[in-house]
């Protein structure tokens, strides 16, 4: 079942066209990913579906209600986690939590929350004091503890270190687990490759490519290497051995080192015609393909500009 | 507890923590006090002036900054996704820092009754009228500043940049007899010069001049419909 459908979106600031007939459609229980440069149009988008911003044009369904007709009964039902919002200096880790249970005709338990989030010896803490993870954590927990049916998750881990980056990951994979739908903003390709079900990639305003991280990698087919080391006294010739097995565009040798490049599944060929032939080889590597690629071939235009 | 009863219980115990209400409260007692054991008995210019000081600076200070502050940071947009409209937030911090203006100058009425042995008016109707409306002509001041400060630390400058000139005008620095003629007259038409001025004839024993209470019935409102016609939630 859908929780979000969107059909045709589009937002205008003056002369900009910001979102330019968006659409597309989120299914109860999945992690659902908005990926796209800065710009691309990500945030208006999940704004308007939160009720925060009027659309120009086009239709938003969330949980059956519309975003601005509905709006009072919608933000019951969903919890948000905002970019660039903080929580005044010195108000107490429970007492906002209890504040924001308030909001809401049915929240849950905040001590609860409080435990699951590991901010239980934080609870008297002032969120001046927290640190980056901690207050992250704090927002996951505020989005929550209305007892939201979806939870808007925008640049989650932005100025966090690797380590709280990965921590917030378990923790949004948890809340999944909850039975929450999750709808995630990003523009960290390694991010929604690990946490999202199911990806928007988001150009100037539109979708532009909607699939799981694994189908939109193997459906991009972008160019990706593998490299193995020759053992010493090997004497065949991988370029005449490899280079006409399909899939394969180039075998390039340096000394023992070899480089394959290719395309698709070219590399299961290339094991499997190593070991029929018993040419012995270490440090066998395949480049794992990213959404990186996938973006560049879907745009034409690198991610990280 | 409704959500608005927590809010405005969790917002006192903010106001109480930040620094600033204790300026606000400590300025104006401090003057009070160090020239009030110096003045003569049924003096009826420095409570006056104490009080107009101590709205001025909520006004000017506490109110823009506090609202500035939480719109740069987010907290008004945040509110905004809940089933509490953000509008609740303004309408808890009016209520707040009317407070925070009720208790310090409880506070320095009760200082100065006691203590220094001021004069305390029976008018009761016409201070309250001047405190009302001297009031909501400087919290008026304060949501423009709000309004119109990309951010807290703005709002901040700017509303200390306006308090002193301000001050100045309305005679809280030196009495308005040792003021240029030109500048006593223009400021008496100041919100807080027809402020200190209304309060000042009520401690004298009479009833401040419709003029002065007009006067600051039309800041209320013109500098109101501003506020409320620049005002930015995000």
């Amino acid at each position: 079942m859908a929780v979000i459908e969107v059909s045709d979106l589009t937002k205008q600031y003056a002369d900009l066209t910001v979102l330019d007939r968006m659409s597309f459609s989120v299914e109860e229980g999945e992690i659902f990913g908005i990926l796209g440069p800065n710009g691309a149009g990500k945030t208006t988008t999940v704004e308007c579906v939160e009720g925060l911003r009027r659309p120009d044009g086009g239709s938003i369904r969330v949980l059956g209600l519309d975003p601005v007709k509905d709006g009072r009964r919608l933000r019951e039902r969903i919890g948000v986690q905002l970019q660039h919002t903080q929580l005044p200096e010195n108000i107490k880790v429970w007492e906002a939590l209890d504040l924001y249970a308030a909001f809401y005709a049915e929240p849950r338990d905040w001590r609860r929350l409080l435990e699951e989030w590991g901010l239980a010896d934080k609870r008297d803490a002032r969120f001046g004091k927290l640190s980056g993870g901690q207050k992250q954590r704090l927002f996951i927990a505020l989005a929550l503890v209305g007892n939201p049916r979806v939870a808007f998750l925008d640049e989650l881990t932005t100025g966090l270190d690797p380590q709280a980056r990965r921590a917030t990951w378990e923790l949004i994979k948890q809340v999944r687990a909850s039975g929450v739908t999750v709808v995630l903003v990003s523009h960290f390709m390694d991010e929604v490759e690990e946490l999202c079900d199911r990806v928007a990639v988001v150009d100037r305003g539109s979708v532009v490519a909607l699939d799981t991280p694994a189908g939109l990698i193997d459906a991009t087919d972008a160019e990706h290497q593998m490299r193995f080391t020759l053992m010493a006294g090997e004497a065949t010739d991988p370029a005449v051995l490899l280079g006409g097995l399909p899939g394969v565009s180039g075998v390039s040798r340096n000394g023992g080192q070899v480089v394959v490049t290719g395309r698709g599944d070219f590399a299961t060929a290339v094991t499997a015609t190593l070991a029929r032939n018993h040419v012995l080889v270490a440090d066998l590597r395949i480049d794992k393909r990213t959404l990186d690629d996938a973006f560049v071939a879907l745009t034409g235009r690198s991610f990280h500009r | 507890m409704t959500a608005i009863t927590k809010l405005t219980t969790v917002e006192l115990k903010l106001l109480v923590r930040e620094p600033g209400s204790m300026f606000t409260v400590l300025i104006p007692l401090f003057i009070l006090v160090i020239f009030g054991s110096s003045i003569k008995p049924g003096d009826t210019v420095l409570l006056p002036m104490s009080l107009a000081i101590a709205v001025g600076l909520v006004g000017l200070y506490m109110l823009p900054t506090t609202l500035a502050t939480y719109r740069e940071r987010g907290i008004l947009r945040r509110l905004s996704t809940t089933p509490v409209r953000p509008g609740s937030m303004l309408a808890v911090q009016l209520i707040l820092q009317l407070v925070l203006v009720v208790a310090t100058c409880g506070l320095l009425i009760a200082v100065a009754g006691t203590i220094l042995g001021a004069d305390l008016p029976d008018r009761v109707l016409s201070l309250a009228a001047a405190f009302a409306l001297g009031t909501a002509a400087m919290f008026a001041i304060g949501l423009l500043i709000a309004a119109v400060a990309a951010n807290g630390r703005a709002a901040n400058g700017v509303g200390v940049l306006l308090y002193f000139p301000m001050a100045y005008l309305a005679g809280l620095m030196q009495p308005t007899s040792q003021m240029p003629v030109f500048l006593a007259r223009v400021g008496a038409y100041t919100p807080l010069g027809a402020f200190r001025q209304a309060l000042q004839d009520v401690w004298a024993g009479g009833t401040p001049s419709l003029l002065l209470l007009g006067v600051m019935a039309a800041y209320a409102v013109i500098v109101s419909l501003a506020a409320a016609r620049f005002f930015r939630w995000e």
